[in-house]
C-alpha cells in the first residue's frame, strides 16, 4: 500500500515541497529488551548494596575449643535472638586457642562493649540445673551478655563457663570468704528462707592458699536482704541436731542436699540496716547455728595452765559459764620450763566479753560489760572465778573449759605481764575428789590426840569410882544374885545343846544348805546351757547325740 | 560459496534451500521436521540483553540462601554452594560434582560464553578465538540445568514442608526468573545470525 | 516431490557445531569446520557403539539405583533408608499425589523412556529400518529433551541433605542410590549425544541409491 502511494502519480506535487530527512536507523537505540537487564541489574544491584548495608560488625572471639561450632551454622544469640552468625573458626598462631570470626547482624555494634561476655552453650549438667538440652538438637551456640561498660571492643575472650547469671540481670553480686569451698560450685544455689535467690558465679583460692573467695550473685528484688549484718553459711547437705525437743533435721532443698548451696538470713534482734552494697565482702559461715551467733567482735585470749592430763581437749572446745559458751580453746601447747626443769601444758584460749554483755540492755549496741575490763576481770578472780576442766560426755571423753566461781578456792591472780594474759585454774571435778579426801586426812591430822587422851583418863577415874562404890552395894544383894546366876547359867547351857554339832536343829539347817547349793549349781548348768543354746527355751533342751 | 543459500538438516542432513522467513517466523526440516532456524526480531539484541540480565541474576541466585528451614526456632539456610560443600563433606563427591557441574559451572560457562560473543560484536568487532568459544557454548548447552534445578529445590521444599517450616530465600526468586530468562535465551538465540554478523565484521 | 538430497551424498559436510557446510570428504577424520575449527564428520564416529555402551551402562546402573536407598534419614525415633519408589509411594499415600507423580515421572519414567526410546533407536537402526522416520526423529528429539529432567531427585537429595542438618534430631545422608542415579543420568545424556539421528534416515537413501 505505502508503495502504491508513493509511487502513485496521480497528485503532481510541486517539485519545491521540502523532503523528508531520512535518517538511517541509528545503531545506537536502545531497545525495550534492554530493561530487562537494566532491572535485573537494579534488583541485584539493590540486593548487594542492601547486604552490604546490612552487615553488622564483624568480631572476633578465641575460646579454648570451638567444641561443637561450625562456620555458617552456629549462631550468636542474645536472649536466645541471633544476633549474628560464626562466619570462620581458625586456629590462633600458637595453637593455645580457637579464633572465632562471627558476623553480627546490623546496629549490633552499639552492644559489642569492653564487658560483653560471649560463652558457647552446650549441653552442661551444673550447679543443679541442667542446661543447653535444646544445643543436642540444634547444635551449640554462642551465647552473647551485653556488658554496660561504654568502652567499645572487637576482639574478645570467650569465657569457658557460661555466666551464671545474663550480665543485664538485675540484683547484685557480693564477696564471702570461707575456710573451704565444700561442696558449692558454679551455680550452686544461694538461698533466703528457702527460696532460691541467687547463684555462686565463682570462686577462686585465696592467694595466700588460706581460703576460699567465693562470689555470689543474689537476684533482684532479693538483693534488699542482704544488709552488712546479713550472715551466709552453708547449706550444703543435712543438719542433723539432737537436742531437748528430739531430733531437728535441717536442710534447704533437695538440690542443696545433693549438690551444696547457700543460704542467708540477717538476724531479727538486729534493727533492720540499709542494704549492702555490691560486692560488700561477707564471711560464709559453716552453718546456721554458728551464722546466726551473735557476732563476737571482741576478742580477749587468754592462756591457762591445767595440771592434769589434757587428753580430749580440742582446739575448738568450749570454754563455757553456767552452760553458756563465752569461749573457745584456740590450741594447746606444751612448754618446757629449762630453769625449772618442768613441762607445763598451756590452753589458749578466745574469750568472747560481749557474750556477758545484756543483750536486751546493751541492744544492737554491743561492748564490754565493763568499762574497764581489766579491773573487773581481776575482780572477779578476787571472788574465786578460776577454770576448770570439765567432761563434757563421759562416753567420749570429751573435755570442756568451765568457768566457775570457786569461793573456796586458793587465792590467784591473774598475771598480765604475760601475752597472753594467764588464768588461774582450779583442778577437775575427779581431780577434786582426791584433793577432798587428802583435806579430810589433813583435818585428821590437825586432831588433839593428846587432849583426847587426858579427857580419857579422867574417864577412867571417874569409872574407877563408880566401881568401888558399886562393889559395896554388890555384896548387900549377893543371895538375889546368886540366884539370877544359876538361872542365867541354865538357859546358857539349854542354848548350848541347841547349837552343838549333832543337835537336830543344827542337822536340819546343814540338809538345807546343802539343797541350796545343789538347786544353784542345777540353775548354773542351766544357765551355761541356755547361754549356748538360747533356743532351748522355745523349743525346749534336745537329746544330746553320744 | 554454495553454503549461502543451502542449508543441511543437522538431524537427516538433507540438503534444502534456505528461505526468507516473515519476522519470527522458523523453518523447519521438510524431511524429518527439526527446527532448521529461526527469525526472531532483534535476536542479537535481546540475546546480549538476556544474557546480562541472567549473569546479574545468576549472580543473586548464587550468592544468597535459596531457603531456608525453620525448626526449633533455628534457622538452617543454605546457599547453592553451600549445598555442593555439604555434599561434598558427607562423602558423596560424585553427586556434589555433579550438582556443581550442572547447576552452577555450566549455566556460568554459558552465560559467560554468550557474553564474551555477543559484546565485543555489539561494539562492531569479533572476540578473539571467537570460534573456540562458540564450541564450548555448544557442548555446555546440555549440561545446563536451571530449569531442573529449581524443580528439585520446589519438590524437596514441599516435602520438608512437612517436618519444619521453609523460608524461601532471595535466591529461589532470582532462580525462578533466571530460569525464565534461559528459557528466553533459548528461544532467541540464533547461531546462524551470530555467525552472519561475526562474519560481518571482517 | 523431487528426490531428497543429503549433504553427505553431495560431499558435503555440514559442521555440528555452528551448521556451516563445507566439501570434504565423507569418512575423512582429520577434517575441521572453516568457519568454528569443530572436527566435521559425515555421521557421527562410531556412533552406534558408543551409543550402546553407553546405554548398557546406563541400564546397569539403573538398577542399583532404584534398589539401593537415594536417602537415609536417621532421626531419634529411628532411621530409614529411602529408594526412589518409596519417596513416590510416600508421597502418594501422603496425600501430595502431584509431587508423586512429579517424582514418578521424573524419576523413574523418564529414565526409562529414555532407555527404552534409545533402545528402540538403535535397534532398528542396526536393522536398517525403514518404518516411520519421521515418528523416530521426533521419539530422538523427545529423548534429547525429557532426559535432563531425571535429574531433579539427584537435586532433591542435595537439597535435602544440605537443609537437614539437625544433628541429634534427625540426619540425612545422600546413599549410593543417588550416586548410581545421577550416573544414570549423565551416562543417557552421553548415549543420546552419542547418537547420530542421521542414522535413521541413511537407509532410505541407500535405498534409493
Amino acid at each position: 500500500m505505502a508503495e502504491n502511494l508513493s509511487e502513485n502519480p496521480r497528485r503532481s506535487e510541486p517539485a519545491e515541497l521540502p523532503a523528508a530527512v531520512a535518517a538511517p536507523r541509528s545503531r545506537r537505540t536502545v531497545q525495550l529488551v534492554w530493561l530487562i537487564p537494566l532491572i535485573a541489574a537494579l534488583v541485584g544491584g539493590w540486593l548487594a548494596i542492601r547486604s552490604v548495608l546490612d552487615r553488622g560488625p564483624v568480631i572476633t572471639i578465641s575460646f579454648k575449643t570451638a567444641e561443637g561450632l561450625e562456620a555458617g551454622k552456629s549462631k550468636l544469640k542474645f536472649k536466645d535472638v541471633d544476633i549474628g552468625q560464626v562466619s570462620r573458626v581458625v586456629l590462633a598462631p600458637d595453637l593455645s586457642s580457637v579464633i572465632v570470626t562471627a558476623e553480627l547482624v546490623k546496629g549490633s555494634d552499639t552492644h559489642l562493649h569492653e564487658d560483653t561476655q560471649f560463652w558457647v552453650v552446650r549441653p552442661r549438667i551444673s550447679g543443679g540445673s541442667v542446661s543447653g538440652i535444646g544445643t543436642l538438637l540444634s547444635g551449640a551456640y554462642i551465647g552473647v551478655g551485653i556488658g554496660k561498660s561504654k568502652e567499645a571492643r572487637s576482639e574478645f575472650t570467650g569465657l569457658e563457663v557460661p555466666p551464671i547469671f545474663s550480665t543485664d540481670a538485675a540484683g547484685r553480686e557480693f564477696v564471702l570468704h570461707s575456710p573451704d569451698l565444700g561442696s558449692l560450685d558454679y551455680g550452686s544455689p544461694v538461698f533466703f528462707r528457702r527460696l532460691q535467690v541467687g547463684q555462686i558465679t565463682g570462686y577462686d583460692l585465696d592467694k595466700n592458699g588460706k581460703g576460699v573467695t567465693l562470689r555470689v550473685f543474689v537476684n533482684a528484688p532479693y538483693d534488699q536482704y542482704v544488709s552488712s549484718n546479713t550472715r551466709f553459711w552453708h547449706a550444703s547437705g543435712v543438719d542433723l541436731s539432737l537436742n531437748a525437743s528430739g531430733i531437728t533435721l535441717d536442710t534447704q532443698s533437695m538440690v542443696s542436699i545433693l549438690l551444696g548451696g547457700l543460704a542467708f538470713q540477717t538476724p531479727t534482734s538486729s534493727s533492720p540496716l540499709p542494704p549492702a552494697a555490691p560486692n560488700a565482702v561477707f564471711q560464709l559461715f559453716a552453718n546456721r547455728v554458728e551464722a546466726m551467733k551473735h557476732p563476737d567482735t571482741i576478742v580477749d585470749r587468754f592462756t591457762m595452765i591445767f595440771t592434769e592430763s589434757l587428753r580430749g581437749l580440742v582446739p575448738g572446745a568450749v570454754v563455757d559459764f553456767r552452760g553458756i559458751a563465752v569461749g573457745e580453746v584456740v590450741s594447746i601447747n606444751t612448754r618446757f620450763d629449762p630453769v625449772k626443769g618442768t613441762i607445763t601444758l598451756p590452753v589458749e584460749i578466745n574469750y568472747f566479753p560481749e557474750r556477758f554483755t545484756a543483750r536486751e540492755a546493751a541492744g544492737p549496741r554491743t561492748g564490754r560489760a565493763a568499762r574497764d575490763p581489766k579491773a573487773m576481770t581481776n575482780m572477779l578472780v578476787g571472788r574465786g572465778l578460776r577454770a576448770q576442766l570439765r567432761t563434757g560426755n563421759l562416753l567420749t571423753g570429751q573435755l570442756y573449759i568451765a568457768l566457775d566461781v570457786f569461793p573456796d578456792a586458793p587465792k590467784a591472780k591473774i598475771d598480765w605481764s604475760t601475752t597472753p594474759p594467764e588464768f588461774p585454774t582450779v583442778v577437775g571435778s575427779l581431780q577434786d575428789l582426791q584433793n577432798s579426801l587428802t583435806s579430810i586426812a589433813r583435818k585428821l591430822d590437825k586432831m588433839d590426840f593428846e587432849g583426847i587422851g587426858a579427857n580419857l583418863q579422867q574417864t577412867l577415874k571417874t569409872a574407877t569410882k563408880m566401881m568401888t562404890a558399886l562393889d559395896t552395894s554388890v555384896t548387900e544383894l549377893t543371895p538375889e544374885t546368886k540366884a539370877v546366876i544359876v538361872e542365867a547359867r541354865r538357859t546358857l547351857d539349854s542354848a548350848d545343846r541347841a547349837l552343838a554339832s549333832d543337835s537336830p536343829l543344827l542337822q536340819d539347817s546343814r540338809a538345807m544348805m546343802s539343797e541350796i547349793a545343789r538347786a544353784a549349781r542345777a540353775f548354773r548348768i542351766l544357765a551355761d546351757y541356755l547361754e549356748q543354746h538360747p533356743e532351748a527355751l522355745i523349743s525346749g533342751k534336745k537329746e544330746e547325740n553320744k | 560459496m554454495a553454503g549461502s543459500q543451502l542449508i543441511a538438516c543437522h538431524e537427516c542432513d538433507l540438503m534444502q534451500r534456505e528461505v526468507p522467513l516473515p519476522r519470527g517466523g522458523v523453518a523447519f526440516c521438510g524431511r524429518c521436521g527439526a527446527e532448521l532456524y529461526r527469525s526472531h526480531p532483534d535476536s542479537f539484541e535481546r540475546t546480549l540483553a538476556f544474557t546480562v540480565a541472567a549473569i546479574f541474576l545468576f549472580a543473586i541466585a548464587n550468592a544468597f540462601p535459596i531457603v531456608g528451614v525453620k525448626l526449633q526456632g533455628q534457622v538452617i539456610q543454605t546457599t547453592l554452594f553451600d549445598t555442593v560443600r555439604t555434599l561434598y563433606s558427607e562423602d558423596m563427591k560424585s553427586v556434589a560434582v555433579l550438582v556443581f557441574v550442572t547447576a552452577m559451572l555450566m549455566p556460568a560457562i554459558k552465560l559467560f560464553a554468550l557474553t564474551y560473543l555477543y559484546l565485543p560484536l555489539r561494539l562492531g568487532r569479533a572476540a578473539p578465538h571467537f570460534a573456540l568459544v562458540f564450541r564450548m557454548l555448544r557442548a555446555v548447552h546440555p549440561w545446563s540445568m536451571v530449569e531442573v534445578f529449581l524443580l528439585g529445590i520446589l519438590v524437596s521444599v514441599i516435602k520438608l514442608e512437612n517436618l519444619a517450616s521453609v523460608v524461601p530465600g532471595i535466591a529461589l526468586w532470582s532462580f525462578g526468573a533466571l530460569m525464565l530468562l534461559m528459557a528466553a535465551l533459548a528461544a532467541v538465540f540464533d547461531p546462524r545470525g551470530l555467525w552472519t554478523r561475526m562474519e560481518a565484521t571482517r | 516431490m523431487t528426490a531428497p538430497v543429503t549433504a553427505a551424498s553431495l560431499g558435503l559436510l555440514g559442521c555440528h557445531v555452528c551448521g556451516q557446510l563445507s566439501r570434504g570428504a565423507a569418512h575423512s577424520h582429520d577434517a575441521c569446520c572453516p568457519r568454528c575449527g569443530a572436527p566435521l564428520h559425515s555421521r557421527k564416529p562410531d556412533s552406534i557403539a558408543r551409543t550402546w555402551a553407553l546405554l548398557i551402562a546406563a541400564m546397569i546402573l539403573y538398577i542399583p539405583a532404584n534398589l539401593l536407598p537415594m536417602m537415609y534419614t536417621s532421626s531419634l525415633f529411628g532411621s530409614q533408608a529411602d529408594t526412589i519408589m518409596s519417596g513416590v509411594v510416600y508421597f502418594w499415600t501422603s496425600g501430595s499425589w502431584y509431587l508423586a507423580l512429579i517424582i514418578f515421572f521424573a524419576s523413574i519414567l523418564v529414565p526409562l523412556l529414555k532407555m527404552a526410546v534409545l533402545l528402540f533407536l538403535l535397534v532398528s537402526v542396526q536393522m536398517r529400518s525403514h518404518w516411520q522416520p519421521v515418528q523416530r526423529a521426533r521419539l530422538y528429539r523427545l529423548v534429547e529433551v525429557i532426559g535432563r529432567w531425571s535429574m531433579l531427585d539427584v537435586y532433591v537429595v542435595a537439597m535435602i541433605v544440605s537443609l537437614v542438618q539437625l544433628k541429634a534430631l534427625a540426619t540425612i545422608l545422600p546413599g549410593p542410590g543417588a550416586m548410581a542415579f545421577g550416573a544414570v543420568v549423565v551416562l543417557t545424556i552421553f548415549a543420546a549425544m552419542a547418537f547420530d539421528p542421521r542414522l535413521i534416515w541413511d537407509p532410505l537413501e541407500e535405498e534409493r541409491g
